[in-house]
This record gives structure tokens, C-alpha cells and sequence, in this order.
């Protein structure tokens, strides 16, 4: 009762590992992913992803990209990715009160896509630390 | 190695500058056919010669220790393509599926909107040190062609700098408004690095301060061999992609949009092995999403891994660039070495001979 999971980043594999289940944050909503799951392609947001182990539920923050689930394969290609456990909390909270003063700030369009995407980012690694 | 370079230029100084300004007035007429060597000996003294191949010696042991970190590092650079070799290939392979269903469609997202061109982005990237032969002056050389190029269109020119050298020489020349940011490029590049160029690409592109974005980077050839290119970013066009999978994308300015490999030569082998692995994407496979969707999520990936591996070629070719001059340099002060010590070895037996001229000429007076 195993899925393959895989996370690439464009410099490194960060998950490369047998799993139970997986969480994805796609642009949709949350999807979970079970063994024999039918073959899907789906983009993803900037979001974290819970992949239950055979220890446990583990936290992977991803910074948008794609997953392809095929044959109970999961390949995951991201901008960037890190595992939760790697996530500094005091770290991540204080980015993301950051974050969040620099969207309210934000006047001008460019400004703003920028504070969004921090945001957006600052966001994932907050929700990583406090849900795992 | 900022250390090493400053003895080395210290010591370059010392060794070619010697006793020149005692000599000055009987040098020969500087030729440039006569090497630097000819034109100093005539009044050097023993101590100067001495001194003269001690610091020859002691640059030619720097640029040598300079070659190995440069070769060492070449190394590192192309692992480092190579770890991101998965994820291109899965990459292409994914766009290539879905661009086959959006064939029909008529696709729009902001990062493939073309707009009328009023103002270009130029992302000129260059090495953060020198000491590596032309390379830095070549891709700056290649952007200010290119500006010159556009300006004399009447478009206007914003530039993005990556490596400190073109930032203090772009920091001068372009007024505030028009250079976006100047970023560095750091020791090896990473996502992390790479992100945050493709934020300020993607902020102004879809803020439309600009509407095309071009990259001016130094392509990895071989070891000896690297060129600056341009290559359009932005806006990515959805047909290119699938025109390069193919491999018979043809640009009409040499352009090259959308390659799939990275570094030593390997083209060919990689191009076919992409072309085996798309075969097999599944038709069958359910789009979670409206393709369209997972188009724009796949292109600014596809956005970050291109500057990404820009930024690692650039690295590679600097590192190269870098191997070579200091190679060279290595040549000549072996090459130099030699000949001035071979002066400092006649002139001594010429001091010795006169010195026993003397004493037995001395001693047949007596």
C-alpha cells in the first residue's frame, strides 16, 4: 500500500521516497492523492503539501510548480521546495507578519505582484511550522 | 582568491615594472614586436635580475593555485546542471503534453502576451570577479550593442544586472530609473538566487513597465570556447516550446528560445533523449485543471529554470574563461622566468669572467 513519491526542484531532488498518502495544495484546493489513483496532471499552488509516511505526516512546503500522479508515481516538479522539519518557526513567523505589512504597504501594480508572490511564499512556510 | 588576486596584481606590478624607471632613458624604442623582457635588461643588476625571477616565481605560483580553484570549480558548476537535468527533462516532458492539447486552443496568459514593444528588459549577466580574460567584457560589450541597437529604434532600455562587474559598470552608465536591480552572482547560483531574478523579470512583465524581456548570457561551449548570446525570455511564446521539443525551431534573429540542453557539447545525445521520453507522456492522462491553468503554472517554472541554468552557464564559462587566462599567465611566467634567468646566468659568468680577467691580468703585472 505504497506510492512513489518524487519532488524536484530545479537544482535537487529534495523527496525521493516510498509514501503512504499525499496532500497537494493544487490551484483548485487541496487534493488527496491514494495508491491507484487515476493518472492526473495538476498545477499547484504556493502551498504545503502533507505526505503521511510510515512514521507519520510530514510537511513539504512548495512554491508552486506541477504534479503529474501516474501508475502510483507521484512526480512533483516545483520552483522550490522544502521540507517542513528544515522550516525555522520564530523564522517563518516573523516573515510572514513581514509579508503580510508589505502587501498592506504595496501601491503601485508592480509592488504589489511582488508583495503577493512574498506573501503568498512567507505564507506557506508559516502554515508548514503550525500544522506539522 | 580576492586575496590571491591582490598579490598577484601586486606582484604582476613588481615583475614587470623592475628597474625600469632606472633604465628608462637607455630602454630600447618601444616596439611593439620586442617582449617586455628585451626592453629592461640593459642596466639591470645582478640584485634586480634576482629579484626580478623571485617575483616572477611567486606570480606564476599564484595564477597556477588560481587555475586549480578555477578547474575545481568548473567541476562543480556542471554537477550542478547535472542535478537539474530531472527536472528539465520531466519538465519538457509534461509541456510538451499539455501544449499538444492547447494546439487548438487559443491560449491566453500573461506571460506569453504579446504586446506592440515600447520598452525592452535587458537581463545582462556577468561575472562577479575579473581576472578571467574577456569574459566579462564581451557580455558587456554584447548589451551595450544590443542597447545601442534598440535605442537607435526608439525603444527604451531597461537593464537588470547579475555579477558585480557589469553592476558597477551598468551603475554608472544608466540612470536610476532605468536599471532595475543589480544582484550578484554569487559563488554557485541556486533556486534561490535564480528566483529572484525571474521575480523582477516577471513583476515588470506583467506590470508592463516592459514588454519583452532578453537575456545576454555567456554560453558554455567547451572548456576553451564560450560566447555571449541573447535570448528572449519573455514573453515565452506556448508554439515555441513545442517547435524546440522537436528540434527544427527556427528563430528569425538567431535567437535561441527555449534549448534544452546545458553544457559540454552534449546536445545532440540529450535532444534525442527527450525526444524518446515525450513519446511516452500518456494521452490518457485527466487534466485536474483547465490546461490553460496548468499552462500558467508550468510557465513560470519553466521562466525560473531557464534563468536558473543561464545563471549556472554563465558561472561555468567565467569559471573556464578564468582556468584559461590564469593558464596563460602561468605560460608566460614560466616563459619570462626563463628567459631572465637565463640573462641573470650570463650576466653573472660575464661578472665572474671579468673578475678573473682582472686578477690575472693583476697578477702578471706583479
Amino acid at each position: 500500500m505504497t506510492l512513489q513519491l518524487c519532488v524536484m526542484a530545479p537544482d535537487q531532488v529534495v523527496w525521493d521516497g516510498p509514501i503512504e498518502q499525499a496532500i497537494l495544495p493544487t490551484t483548485t484546493g487541496q487534493m488527496g492523492v491514494l495508491q491507484g489513483h487515476t493518472p492526473l496532471v495538476t498545477a499547484l499552488d504556493i502551498g504545503v503539501m502533507m505526505a503521511r509516511t510510515t512514521t507519520g505526516w510530514e510537511a513539504v512546503v512548495l512554491m508552486g510548480g506541477f504534479g503529474l500522479v501516474k501508475d502510483d508515481r507521484i512526480t512533483l516538479l516545483v520552483n522550490e521546495a522544502e521540507l517542513g522539519s528544515s522550516v525555522e518557526p520564530e523564522q517563518a513567523t516573523t516573515d510572514f507578519e513581514e509579508a503580510k505589512t508589505t502587501l498592506a504597504d504595496a501601491t503601485t501594480r508592480k509592488e504589489r505582484v511582488e508583495a503577493n508572490l512574498a506573501f503568498k511564499r512567507a505564507r506557506a512556510r508559516y502554515q508548514a511550522v503550525t500544522q506539522a | 582568491m580576492s586575496f590571491a588576486a591582490k598579490h598577484l596584481s601586486a606582484a604582476r606590478s613588481n615583475a614587470l615594472a623592475g628597474s625600469s624607471h632606472v633604465c628608462a632613458p637607455r630602454r630600447a624604442p618601444v616596439n611593439s614586436r620586442t617582449s617586455r623582457g628585451d626592453q629592461q635588461v640593459v642596466c639591470e643588476s645582478l640584485k634586480d635580475l634576482r629579484d626580478r625571477i623571485g617575483s616572477i616565481k611567486n606570480t606564476k605560483k599564484i595564477t597556477d593555485a588560481m587555475k586549480l580553484v578555477a578547474a575545481a570549480k568548473v567541476r562543480r558548476a556542471q554537477t550542478a546542471v547535472q542535478n537539474g537535468r530531472p527536472f528539465s527533462e520531466n519538465l519538457v516532458k509534461v509541456m510538451y503534453g499539455v501544449n499538444q492539447r492547447l494546439r487548438v486552443e487559443d491560449v491566453d496568459i500573461p506571460l506569453t502576451e504579446a504586446r506592440p514593444v515600447k520598452s525592452v528588459l535587458l537581463v545582462c549577466c556577468t561575472g562577479d570577479r575579473g581576472l578571467c580574460g574577456g569574459f566579462n567584457n564581451a557580455v558587456i560589450k554584447a548589451t551595450e550593442d544590443r542597447k545601442a541597437e534598440l535605442e537607435g529604434m526608439g525603444i527604451r532600455c531597461k537593464v537588470l544586472t547579475v555579477g558585480k562587474k557589469g553592476s558597477t559598470y551598468f551603475g554608472k552608465r544608466v540612470g536610476d530609473d532605468d536599471l532595475v536591480a543589480a544582484m550578484d552572482m554569487g559563488q554557485a547560483p541556486t533556486t534561490k538566487e535564480a528566483q529572484a531574478v525571474a521575480d523582477q523579470v516577471f513583476a515588470e512583465f506583467v506590470s508592463e513597465e516592459v514588454d519583452k524581456v532578453e537575456l545576454i548570457f555567456t554560453k558554455f561551449v567547451s572548456l576553451i570556447s564560450s560566447k555571449p548570446i541573447l535570448q528572449s525570455l519573455l514573453p515565452l511564446s506556448p508554439a515555441g516550446e513545442v517547435c524546440d521539443v522537436e528540434g527544427n525551431c527556427l528563430d528569425a534573429n538567431e535567437d535561441e528560445l527555449f534549448r534544452l540542453t546545458t553544457v559540454d557539447g552534449k546536445m545532440a545525445v540529450e535532444r534525442d533523449e527527450v525526444i524518446t521520453e515525450t513519446a511516452e507522456f500518456d494521452a490518457s492522462l485527466l487534466f485536474e485543471q483547465d490546461p490553460v491553468q496548468i499552462l500558467d503554472a508550468l510557465l513560470p517554472l519553466y521562466l525560473n529554470s531557464q534563468v536558473l541554468r543561464s545563471l549556472q552557464e554563465s558561472l561555468a564559462s567565467e569559471l573556464a574563461a578564468r582556468m584559461q587566462a590564469m593558464n596563460n599567465a602561468s605560460d608566460n611566467a614560466k616563459e619570462l622566468g626563463k628567459k631572465v634567468s637565463g640573462k641573470y646566468q650570463r650576466q653573472r659568468q660575464a661578472k665572474i669572467t671579468t673578475e678573473l680577467i682582472e686578477l690575472t691580468a693583476g697578477a702578471g703585472s706583479v
